[in-house]
């Protein structure tokens, strides 16, 4: 690794989708179980309160993750938004009734209305966190994008090379590796996120949400578990080929010596082999611990330790998305008809001066927003029950 | 036109002023709850608890979708504009993205303190949560105006070519940030806020004072109304007029549309009305205000100031950057622009009428039903603003650099909006224009029936909670 610019900005670009993860991620899970954990409306209501006044702050990290790719990354964003179109639309549409869900549930009386949005909850919730890990197992296996400058244009960047329909099934389709790989990483995404949601519900609640928070928790493990083992054993297997050499020179843009310690990695076909594992002793230590927190994870939940749960689950995925972001450094998304024609942190990358910019308020502002963001969550880590709110409605009555 | 180009710039549009809907409403009431909030721990009267709890119920039921549809106009960008983010992306994400750190965690984090901490959480730290809530919205505001203001005048950059293709790179990061044409957006669009809330408040107010309903509670909630909304709409005349100025420097071909000034002129005047005839490129009705020179002296500040018209504007363009239409649909931008004057001007008086009938304002009927039938004006206000300002840059998604009244400085940045668009198949557009029209519509009409269950209910006592 190199300390420059670019790198430190992969860096915290990674942060911010991890800040993503564990904050809303949560919040996520306590969605995609609402179904399951609370079965009465005052359940429920305590269900959303459990996240009511954080879920929102939660997804900011989603909108200035987005934000800072945009700003550091130019030619990622604007690549990878407009390829995986139909993909993101979904999201943003899960995003949106997930946001008016919780606002509209408990404003009308009818069971119906109350159903409707109950459903949309935990299927938004779903969808959300599905989606996010078939992006991110999609472009890990790399994508078939194409540089446009070398084909000799000078507007129009990175491009997608298969047109929609193709381009959107080919993201799900098993029998197509980033495609394969990409539903195994949405699943173990899902299961990851349940996690953490039931982490987040022992520490927050108590009653009968948090015993039922408990004994899901006890089944989802081992199948977690046994889809990072797949997914990590896969990914060991990703490689890539690079066709011309010089175009990979000339258009990577990466330092001399870090594309040439890969060039020398290259068999005699020009292929990458074991892409993500260039480095096999760093990523097998974070795998490592990656693991060791998930069993901590398991025992906090039994011991029913919500904070501890948390914490442990916050780890799991700290360990494994780092692992994940180091193994796929320099690249941002490797292209799969070449690897001449993918997006690096170099030639992704803004000027210098927007980076220098940029970490400066990024110095600045970020250790200030987790500053307050603690603040709040500590105010708001008081326990809630259904007897809990059932005394809080009354009350406000009486006043 | 190219049907995805047509297509995607009919999306952005719709989500832009859904978008628009909610907006102004979280600017302005942020502000105004938090004033009743400050009134409540300052007197300790309950009167104001109870009316800092009412309206910021009505915010939280605006707020969501505020949320929901700004989530869409940001990844629109990529999705829809790829050619345009790759090409800006250096200096346009970065305040997108200082607005999700600055503003947005603040605004989110505090408004969820302020909305839940009723009785939680002690009384100045709830009192601070509610003002630094509202102080970033509109750190928000500012920040996406920078960017915006940015797109109609791209100051502080230059052009360079990189390993993917031609792009805009910063130069000085000062100059985008203090671009004069943002800083007048921002407060332009910050007092439209403060306006439209002040409407919204004084509407509601209305309906239950025409009822009788809680008089006293509507009637001190109308007073607070009536004083915020006369300051802000005075205030938004003044900078609207600073606001033209700067067009008229900067983006002479929106100035030449609003005013539907074909011929270059020296001493000008307004136009109250027109219907110009684009291909023929000449007014077929003008009426104009009889003061010699006025349009002249408020773009230019000089009564016998020279404006280039249309018609030499669009050969001026076109030697530079070779055949095309350089000139905005001038009906649509002369009308939406005049509207939004007229509008602005009639909120002044509505305002000043409201202040001189409070002491009776419960029998004041004649007043309270122009308020309470004003309450789609602000709105449609605002919207006719963006189309001014959108529309009226036009064939522009960057307009050229250009200063001192059509000269133009940095050519290269320009960046027509039909170079703009990702390589989408017609297809994949349809499907999100349309399951995006039919979301947002169904779930404003939602949004708008709570609103209204709310809003006439009347003050509650409720529990704070979902
Ligand atoms: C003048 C004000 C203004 C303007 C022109 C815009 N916005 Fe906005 N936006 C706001 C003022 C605002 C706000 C008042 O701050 C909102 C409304 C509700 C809210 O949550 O904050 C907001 C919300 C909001 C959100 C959700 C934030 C959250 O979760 O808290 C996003 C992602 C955007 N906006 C993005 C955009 C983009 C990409 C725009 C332009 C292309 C845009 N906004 C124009
Ligand atoms: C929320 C208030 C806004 C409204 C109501 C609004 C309105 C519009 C409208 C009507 C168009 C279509 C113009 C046309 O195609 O003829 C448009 C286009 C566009 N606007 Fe805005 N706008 C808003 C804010 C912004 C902001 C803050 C930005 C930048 C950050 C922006 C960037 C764009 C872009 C990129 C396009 C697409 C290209 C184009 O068609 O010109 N808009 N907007
Ligand atoms: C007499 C009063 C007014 C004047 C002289 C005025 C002037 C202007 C001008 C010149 C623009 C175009 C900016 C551009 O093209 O870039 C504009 C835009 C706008 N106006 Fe007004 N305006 C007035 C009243 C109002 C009122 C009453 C509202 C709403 C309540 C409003 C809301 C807006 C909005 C939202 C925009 C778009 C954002 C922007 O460009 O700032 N305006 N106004």
């Amino acid at each position: 690794m190199h300390f420059d610019l670019q790198t430190i900005w992969a860096i915290l670009v990674t942060i911010l989708i991890a800040g993503y993860i564990v904050t809303d991620g949560f919040d996520l899970g306590v969605g995609i179980l609402h179904l399951f954990v609370a079965k009465n409306d005052i359940e429920r209501r305590v269900n959303i309160n459990a996240i009511g006044p954080v879920w929102d702050g939660n997804e900011v990290w989603f909108i200035t993750a987005g934000g800072a790719a945009f700003a550091a990354f130019p030619e990622l964003y604007a690549a990878l938004f407009s390829s995986l179109y139909i993909a993101l639309f979904v999201v943003l549409l899960a995003l949106i009734y997930r946001a008016v869900s919780f606002e509209f549930r408990s404003k009308e009386e009818s069971e119906g209305w109350k159903k409707f949005w109950d459903v949309s909850i935990t299927v938004s919730s779903f969808v959300v966190a599905l989606l996010i890990g078939v992006a991110i197992g999609n472009i890990l296996a790399g994508l078939p994008i194409k540089n446009m400058a070398i084909e000799g244009n000078k507007l129009l960047g990175f491009v997608y090379a298969e047109k929609f329909p193709i381009s959107f099934i080919n993201l799900v389709n098993p029998f197509k590796f980033h495609g394969l790989y990409g539903l195994l990483v949405g699943i173990t995404t899902v299961l990851f996120i349940v996690m953490h949601g039931i982490s987040w519900l022992l520490w927050k609640t108590e009653g009968t949400i948090a015993e039922r928070a408990r004994s899901i928790g006890l089944k989802v493990w081992l199948p977690f578990v046994i889809m990072y083992v797949i997914c990590t054993a896969l990914a060991y297997n990703i490689s890539f080929k690079v066709n011309n050499p010089e175009l990979a020179q000339k258009y990577l843009q990466l330092p001399p010596d870090m594309f040439q310690q890969i060039a020398s990695m290259l068999d005699s076909n020009g292929v990458l082999h074991h892409a993500l594992f260039r480095f096999p002793a760093i990523e097998l230590i974070l795998i490592v611990l990656a693991a060791l927190c998930a069993v901590g994870w398991l025992l906090a939940v039994r011991s029913v330790d919500g904070a501890k749960a948390f914490l442990f689950s916050t780890l799991t995925f700290l360990f494994a998305g780092f692992a994940v972001m180091f193994g796929a450094y320099p690249l941002a998304v490797p292209s799969s008809l070449g690897l001449e024609h993918s997006i690096t942190i170099y030639n992704g990358a803004s000027s210098q001066l927007t980076l220098t910019v940029m970490l400066i308020a990024a110095i600045i502002f970020t250790p200030i927003v987790i500053a307050y963001q603690a603040w709040v969550y500590k105010m708001f880590l008081f326990k809630i029950s259904p007897e809990s709110l059932r005394r809080e409605i009354e009350e406000a009555a009486e006043h | 036109m190219d049907f995805v180009l047509l297509v995607s710039r009919l999306q952005f549009a719709m989500t832009a002023f859904f978008h628009f809907v909610f907006v102004p409403l979280t600017l302005g009431l942020s502000t105004l709850s938090a004033i009743m909030l400050t009134l409540h721990y300052a007197t300790g009267k309950e009167i104001y608890r109870d009316m800092a709890k009412f309206w910021s119920k009505l915010f939280a039921i605006n707020f969501a979708l505020g949320v929901a549809t700004g989530l869409v106009h940001e990844f629109e960008f990529g999705m829809n504009w790829s050619v345009y983010s790759r090409f800006v992306g250096d200096i346009f994400g970065a305040p997108l993205a200082i607005e999700g750190l600055l503003a947005f965690f603040m605004e989110s984090t505090f408004m969820g303190v302020f909305l839940f901490g009723w009785d939680k959480v002690p009384k100045a730290v709830h009192l601070l949560a509610a003002w630094l809530s509202s102080i970033g919205s509109n750190l928000s505001a500012l920040w996406i105006l920078i960017a915006n203001g940015w797109m109609q005048h791209p100051v502080g950059a230059k052009v360079e070519m990189a390993a993917a293709g031609k792009r805009a790179v910063l130069s000085d990061w000062w100059a985008v940030v203090f671009n004069p044409v943002a800083d007048v957006k921002f407060w332009h669009t910050a007092t439209a806020g403060m306006v439209l809330s002040a409407i919204f408040v004084l509407s509601v107010s209305a309906y239950h004072l025409l009822r009788k309903q809680n008089v006293e509670f509507f009637k001190k909630s109308a007073y607070i109304a009536l004083i915020f909304g006369f300051i802000a709409s005075v205030g938004e005349i003044v900078i609207g007029d600073i606001h033209a100025h700067e067009v008229a420097k900067t983006q002479p071909t929106k100035l030449a549309a609003m005013e539907a000034l074909w011929e270059t002129k020296q001493g000008a005047p307004v136009l109250l009305a027109a219907w110009a005839d684009q291909k023929a490129q000449k007014n077929v009705v003008e009426i104009p205000l009889p003061i010699p020179g006025l349009l002249s002296f408020l773009a230019t500040h000089d009564f016998n100031g020279k404006l280039l018209g249309a018609k030499d504007l669009q050969k001026k363009f076109e030697a530079q950057f070779g055949p095309g239409n350089y000139i905005p649909p001038v009906n649509f931008v002369f009308w939406a622009f005049h509207l939004m004057v007229y509008l602005g001007f009639f909120f002044v008086l509505l305002f000043i009428w409201g202040l001189a009938k409070y002491k009776d304002l419960e029998n004041a009927n004649g007043f309270l039903k122009v308020a309470l039938y004003s309450l789609p004006l602000p709105y449609i206000a605002c919207w006719l603003g963006w189309a001014t300002a959108e529309v009226g840059r036009q064939p522009w998604i960057v307009y050229p650099l250009t200063d001192d009244y059509g000269k133009i400085k940095l050519a290269e940045i320009g960046l027509k909006t039909a170079q703009a668009v990702s390589p989408l198949t017609n297809v994949e557009v349809v499907i999100t224009y349309i399951l995006f029209a039919l979301t947002f519509t169904g779930l404003a009409i939602a949004d708008f029936y709570l609103l209204a269950k709310f809003a006439t209910k009347g003050p509650e006592k409720e529990a704070e909670l979902y």
